[in-house]
C-alpha cells in the first residue's frame, strides 16, 4: 500500500517539515510492516468514525428529503404532525402523520443568525485581545494571561449555558437590552419586547465567547511569525505601533485568521448544549426579534428527538436526521474550507481543532 | 529571556492550579455546614438477584415514583426502581426501543404506536390531574376559566388579562392591563397531551386545528414562551409576569410556593372546579365504569358536578414479552405492589403529589393485565 | 497628535478586547461559586442525586474517563504514531484531514446516530458502551494530534541514530522515539480526557440518566454523569436543585482546570525532559 517516493521523505506535520522520516519498504522487517499495518489501521479509525456517521445520518435523511422536497429547505414549519391520530398523509411516495410538515427554515436562521452574530463579535475581540496580549502587555504577564483562554477552551458547553441561565442573561436583559433597544430601535429587529434574557442575542453572545479560544489561540500563533524585522522597520520610519499593526502585522495574518474565523464559525454552527439551555427553545418558528427566543439545528435535534420516537411511520426521526445532515454538511464544508485556506497560506501555523486545542 | 519565560509559564500554570484547589476547595470548605439528610434505605438483598427496573418518562409520574422508589425496596429488598425525568414522549419512546424497563407517561400510546407495538402495554398505576396557574400581580387566586377561553388564549385571539372575556367570567375581580405570556412545553409531554384534550374537547377551532397530542403544532402567540418538563414549566411561569401554564398537580405545591396562584376550571355541569381529592375522585368515578380492557381511557372532562375536567391515568408503559423471568418476575412485582392500598398506593404517598388511587373498579383489570408480563 | 491619538485609541479598544475575555472565564466561575455555596460540602460526595448529593453523578463522570481512556489511548497512540512515524506526506495529509473534519462536527450529530444505531437498532438499551463510544468519537481526534505533534517534536537524530545501530523501525520506535514523548502524550491525554467529561450531547440519549451508582454494565443501563445533572437540575424549580446544579458545574470545572493544570505540569516536565536528552 504504501511506496516508495523519493520526495515523500519529509512529513510535513503540524510541528513543520521534518527531514529524515523516508520510510522505505526494504528498511522494514516483518514484525515492522505488519505494526505499521495496525498503526495504519489505527490512524484510519477516526476517518472511519466520520464516513460511518456522515453515511448514517445520510441513510437517516434520506426518507425527510424525499417526503418534503424542497420544502425541507424553505417551509417555516416543523411539525411532526398528530401523533395520537390514526389518519396518515402521502407525499411523493412517503407515508408520514397527519399534518406532518417538516420545514427547517426556522432551525437554518436561527442557526445562522446565531453564529454569524457570534462570529462578528468574536473575531475583533480576539484579534484586539491578541494584540493587547502580544504587544502592549509585559511579557511577565502573558503566559499568566493566556491561561484565560485556556480556561474559556476547556469550559464545558453545559458549563456555559449555567452561566447564562444564572447570570449573563438575566444581567444582559435587566441592564443591557433595554438600552440596546432605545437606541437601535430604529431598527425592527432590535425593538422591544427584550424578553428575559433567553434568545437569540444571548444565545450568540455565549456563542462568542466560546469561539474566541479557537480564533484567538491561532491568531497568538500567527502573530508570533510575523517577522520582527518588518515590524521593527515601520516602527523606525516613525510609524506608530498601531500603524505597524495596520500596516505590517495585520496584512501578514490575515488569510490566517480568516481560516480560523471559518473554524469558529464551524463551532458555533454545531454548538448544541450552551444553545440549548439559553435559546428559549422556540421549535416551529421564526424568532419576534433578535432578543427572542429562538432554535438552532443542533439543539432542536435534542428537544425533539423523545417525541420523534413516539412516531410510529418513523418519518419524526428521519425529519430529524435531516435536520443533522444539514448541519452535517455546513460544518463539515466550513471546516474544510478553513483548513484549505491555512494550507495555502504562508507560516505553516497549525490550525487547532475541535474546541480550540 | 529564557528564565523570564520560565517563570512567567510557572505563573500561568500555578494561577490554573490555586484556582482549580480553590473551586474544589470552597466546596469542602463547607463541609462544617453538612447536615445529615433523610437517611437512604440500603438495599440488603442478595446481590445476585439484585434487579434494576428503570425508568424514564412523565415529569408529572416522577415526583410519585421517587416516593415509591425508597418504599418498594424496603418491602423487596431485591427490587431496586431507579425513576428518571424527561417527559412523557421520552418515557413512551424509552418503552418502545425498549431502553428503560418502564416508560412513565401521562398520555397512554396512540393508537398507531399500540398497532406498531403490539409488545407494549399501557400499565397505570395512579390518577393524576392538572392545575391551570397564572402569575398575574396584585390578581387573586382562584380565577376562573372555561376551555374555550383557555384554546383563545393559546390561539392568541385573547392577548390581554383585561379582555371581556376574562372579565365576564371574574365578575368583582379587576384584572390588569398586562399581556398574556401562555407557557407550553417543548418537550414530548402528557401534560401536553391531556391539556390539548381539554381544549379539543372543548373548543372547535381547536379540535379541527392543532387537536391533541403529547407535542401539537401550536398557533403563533407573539410573547408565548416554552418549558422544559413541568419545573420548567413553573420556573418559566415564576419569572414572567403575566404567564398562564398548565402544571401536573404532583408538582403544584412548588408552583404556589414558587407565587404561582391556581385557576378554577369549568367543568362539563358548568361549575367551577379546583383539582383536589374530591374532584379528582368524582371524575374517576363518572369514567371508572368504562375503562377498557386495555386500560387505554381519557378522564378528560368528564359528566357530574364535582368532577374535575382534566384528569388523567398515570401510565407506566412496558413490554409484555421481558428479557428474563427474573425481570418479568421484578416487574410484576412492582406493578401489583404499586396498585394497593397495602403497598406503594396509600394514602400518604398519594397524597404527597395529590394523586388518588385507581378506582376499586380498574384494579381487578391491572392486576389481569400485569399477568402478561413474562420472561 | 492625531496619529498618537488614534494610536491610543485604538490600543484602548485592544485592552478592552481583552477585558472581555478575561471577565467571562472569571464570571463563569465566579456565579458558579455563588450558586453552589450553600451547598453543604461532604453531602455532595456521600450522597446520590434523589438525597441532593452527586454520588452517583461523580462516580458516573469518573467511569466515563476511565472508559474514555481504555477506548481512546491505544486507538490515538497507534494512529499518531503511524502519521509521525510511517505515512508520507499526501496520504499523511488526508489522513489527518480526517480527524480534523472528526473533531469539528456537531456533538450531538454522534449523540444522534449513538443512539439510532447502538441504542435502537442493535438493542443495546441505554448503555454505557454506547455512550463511552460515543464520547470517544469526540475525543479521539485530540489523543491521535497530539500523538503526532508530541512524536513530531522528539529530534530526528535520535530516530535516525537508532536505525543506524541497525535497530528495527519498531524497537528504534520503542526504545529512542516513544520515551521522550511520553510526557507529552500524557499531557495530551489529560486534555483529550478534560474535554470529554465535559461533554454532554452525546450522552443524553446514548447513556441516559440514572440516580443509582454506576452498575458498570456495558448494556441495558443507564448511568448518572455530572454535565447531565448540570443541564437538567437547573431547569427544576427549587433553589435547593439549582445549587445542586451549581454545585455540579462547579466540581466539573474544578476537575477540568486540574486537569488542564495537570497536562501544562506534564508538558512542561517534557520540555525538561527532552531537553536534557539532547544535552
Amino acid at each position: 500500500m504504501i511506496t516508495s517516493q523519493g520526495g515523500a521523505g519529509k512529513s510535513a506535520g503540524p510541528a513543520g517539515p521534518q527531514a529524515g522520516r523516508a520510510v522505505r519498504d526494504r528498511d522494514l522487517t516483518r514484525r515492522d510492516r505488519l505494526a505499521r499495518l495496525g498503526f495504519l489501521f489505527a490512524a484510519l479509525v477516526p476517518s472511519g468514525m466520520l464516513l460511518f456517521l456522515a453515511a448514517e445520518m445520510i441513510r437517516e435523511a434520506i426518507p425527510a428529503f424525499t417526503f418534503s422536497g424542497w420544502g425541507f429547505f424553505t417551509g417555516e414549519i416543523f411539525s411532526f404532525g398528530q401523533l395520537y391520530a390514526l389518519t396518515l398523509s402521502h407525499h411523493n411516495g412517503i407515508v408520514a402523520p397527519h399534518g406532518a410538515t417538516y420545514g427547517a427554515l426556522p432551525f437554518m436562521v436561527g442557526t445562522l443568525a446565531s453564529s454569524v452574530v457570534a462570529l462578528a463579535i468574536a473575531v475583533p475581540v480576539s484579534v484586539g485581545a491578541v494584540l493587547a496580549l502580544t504587544e502592549r502587555v509585559p511579557y511577565r504577564l502573558q503566559s499568566g494571561l493566556s491561561v484565560f483562554l485556556e480556561v474559556l477552551a476547556g469550559i464545558p458547553s453545559v458549563a456555559y449555558g449555567l452561566w447564562g441561565i444564572l447570570f449573563f442573561g438575566p444581567f444582559m436583559a435587566a441592564h443591557v437590552y433595554p438600552v440596546l433597544a432605545s437606541v437601535l430601535g430604529f431598527i425592527p429587529v432590535f425593538r422591544a419586547p427584550v424578553g428575559f434574557g433567553e434568545g437569540l442575542l444571548t444565545a450568540s453572545l455565549v456563542l462568542a465567547v466560546m469561539i474566541v479560544p479557537i480564533i484567538a489561540a491561532t491568531t497568538r500563533e500567527l502573530i508570533r511569525t510575523v517577522p520582527i524585522l518588518a515590524k521593527e522597520g515601520a516602527l523606525a520610519l516613525g510609524m506608530t505601533p498601531y500603524e505597524t499593526v495596520k500596516v505590517v502585522t495585520l496584512p501578514y495574518v490575515r488569510r490566517g485568521i480568516l481560516a480560523a474565523s471559518l473554524l469558529g464559525w464551524a463551532r458555533a454552527l454545531g454548538e448544541t448544549m450552551a444553545v440549548l439551555m439559553i435559546s428559549g427553545n422556540l421549535l416551529d418558528r421564526l424568532p419576534v426579534n433578535i432578543y427572542g427566543s429562538f432554535s438552532t439545528l443542533a439543539a432542536s435535534i435534542v428537544d425533539l428527538l423523545d417525541s420523534a420516537l413516539t412516531d410510529a411511520t418513523g418519518m419524526a426521526v428521519h425529519a430529524l436526521a435531516a435536520l443533522g445532515c444539514v448541519l452535517l454538511v455546513i460544518t463539515i464544508a466550513t471546516n474544510l474550507v478553513g483548513r484549505l485556506i491555512i494550507r495555502r497560506a504562508s507560516g505553516g501555523v497549525p490550525l487547532p481543532i475541535g474546541r480550540g486545542i | 529571556m529564557r528564565p523570564k519565560r520560565l517563570v512567567s509559564r510557572l505563573s500561568g500554570t500555578s494561577l490554573l492550579l490555586v484556582v482549580g484547589l480553590l473551586v474544589l476547595g470552597s466546596l469542602g470548605g463547607n463541609v462544617a455546614l453538612a447536615k445529615s439528610k433523610k437517611p437512604k434505605p440500603l438495599p440488603t438483598g442478595n446481590p445476585t438477584t439484585q434487579t434494576t427496573l428503570t425508568e424514564a418518562g412523565s415529569s408529572l409520574l416522577y415526583p410519585y415514583l421517587e416516593v415509591l422508589a425508597p418504599q418498594v425496596t424496603a418491602a423487596y429488598p431485591h427490587l431496586t426502581l431507579s425513576p428518571a425525568a424527561g417527559g412523557s414522549g421520552l418515557g413512551i419512546a424509552d418503552a418502545i426501543g425498549s431502553l428503560t424497563s418502564l416508560g412513565g407517561s401521562d398520555a397512554y400510546l396512540s393508537a398507531a404506536d399500540a398497532l406498531a407495538n403490539p409488545g407494549l402495554m399501557n400499565v397505570p398505576i395512579a390518577i393524576s390531574a392538572q392545575a391551570v396557574d397564572y402569575n398575574v400581580t396584585g390578581a387573586p387566586p382562584y380565577l376562573k376559566f372555561t376551555g374555550n377561553v383557555l384554546a383563545e388564549i393559546y390561539q392568541g385571539k385573547i392577548t390581554n388579562w383585561d379582555a371581556p372575556q376574562l372579565a365576564s367570567l371574574n365578575r368583582g375581580v379587576t384584572l390588569p392591563n398586562l399581556a398574556i405570556v401562555p407557557v407550553r412545553r417543548v418537550d414530548s409531554s402528557g401534560d401536553t397531551f391531556i391539556f390539548t384534550s381539554f381544549l379539543t374537547a372543548t373548543n372547535k377551532a381547536w379540535a379541527n386545528g392543532p387537536s391533541e397530542g403529547t407535542t401539537v403544532t401550536w398557533p403563533a402567540v407573539s410573547n408565548e414562551l416554552t418549558a422544559e418538563g413541568n419545573p420548567g414549566m413553573i420556573t418559566v411561569c415564576a419569572g414572567t409576569p403575566g404567564c398562564i401554564a398548565y402544571i401536573g398537580v404532583s408538582v403544584e405545591n412548588q408552583a404556589i410556593e414558587g407565587g404561582l396562584k391556581e385557576g378554577l376550571l369549568k367543568n362539563k355541569s358548568g361549575k367551577f372546579v379546583r383539582p383536589i381529592e374530591s374532584t379528582i375522585t368524582a371524575a374517576v368515578a363518572a369514567g371508572a365504569g368504562a375503562t377498557p380492557a386495555n386500560l387505554t381511557q381519557s378522564l378528560i372532562y368528564e359528566k357530574g358536578a364535582k368532577s374535575y375536567p382534566i384528569v388523567n391515568f398515570e401510565y407506566l408503559i412496558v413490554q409484555k414479552k421481558q428479557k428474563t423471568k427474573a425481570i418479568a418476575e421484578a416487574i410484576r412485582t412492582f406493578f401489583s405492589w404499586a396498585i394497593k392500598s397495602s403497598g406503594g398506593a396509600t394514602p400518604d404517598n398519594l397524597a404527597a403529589v395529590d394523586f388518588v388511587a385507581l378506582p376499586t373498579a380498574a384494579i381487578p383489570k391491572v392486576d389481569k393485565a400485569i399477568q402478561k408480563i413474562t420472561g | 497628535m492625531i496619529r498618537q491619538l488614534r494610536d491610543l485609541g485604538f490600543w484602548a479598544l485592544c485592552l478592552i478586547a481583552l477585558l472581555l475575555v478575561i471577565f467571562p472565564s472569571v464570571s463563569i466561575v465566579v456565579s458558579l461559586v455563588e450558586q453552589a455555596w450553600p451547598v453543604p460540602g461532604w453531602h455532595l460526595f456521600t450522597a446520590g442525586t434523589p438525597d441532593d448529593g452527586l454520588q452517583n453523578a461523580i462516580l458516573g463522570t469518573l467511569v466515563l474517563c476511565g472508559g474514555i481512556l481504555v477506548v481512546t489511548a491505544p486507538v490515538g497512540i497507534a494512529g499518531g504514531i503511524y502519521l509521525a512515524e510511517f505515512s508520507h506526506l499526501r496520504q499523511g495529509s488526508w489522513i489527518r484531514l480526517g480527524y480534523e473534519t472528526l473533531a469539528g462536527i456537531p456533538s450531538i450529530v454522534v449523540g444522534f446516530v449513538g443512539y439510532v444505531v447502538l441504542d435502537i437498532e442493535l438493542h443495546w438499551g441505554f448503555s454505557l458502551l454506547a455512550g463511552i463510544l460515543a464520547l470517544s468519537a469526540i475525543v479521539l481526534p485530540y489523543v491521535v494530534k497530539t500523538t503526532e505533534v508530541a512524536l513530531l517534536q522528539v529530534p530526528s537524530a535520535l530516530r535516525d541514530g537508532a536505525v543506524a545501530l541497525g535497530l528495527s523501525r519498531l524497537t528504534a520506535l520503542r526504545r529512542a522515539v516513544l520515551p521522550p514523548a511520553i510526557p507529552a502524550i500524557i499531557s495530551g491525554l489529560v486534555v483529550a480526557v478534560a474535554i470529554g467529561v465535559g461533554e454532554t450531547a452525546p450522552l443524553l440519549y446514548t447513556i441516559g440518566f440514572s440516580d443509582q451508582n454506576p452498575s458498570l454494565q456495558p448494556f441495558q443501563h443507564s448511568m448518572g454523569y455530572l454535565t447531565y445533572v448540570v443541564f437538567y437540575w437547573i431547569s427544576l424549580p427549587s433553589k435547593a436543585d439549582h445549587e445542586l446544579g451549581g454545585a455540579a458545574g462547579l466540581i466539573l470545572i474544578g476537575m477540568l482546570l486540574l486537569l488542564i493544570a495537570l497536562g501544562r505540569l506534564v508538558s512542561r516536565w517534557s520540555a525538561r525532559y527532552s531537553a536534557s536528552m539532547l544535552s
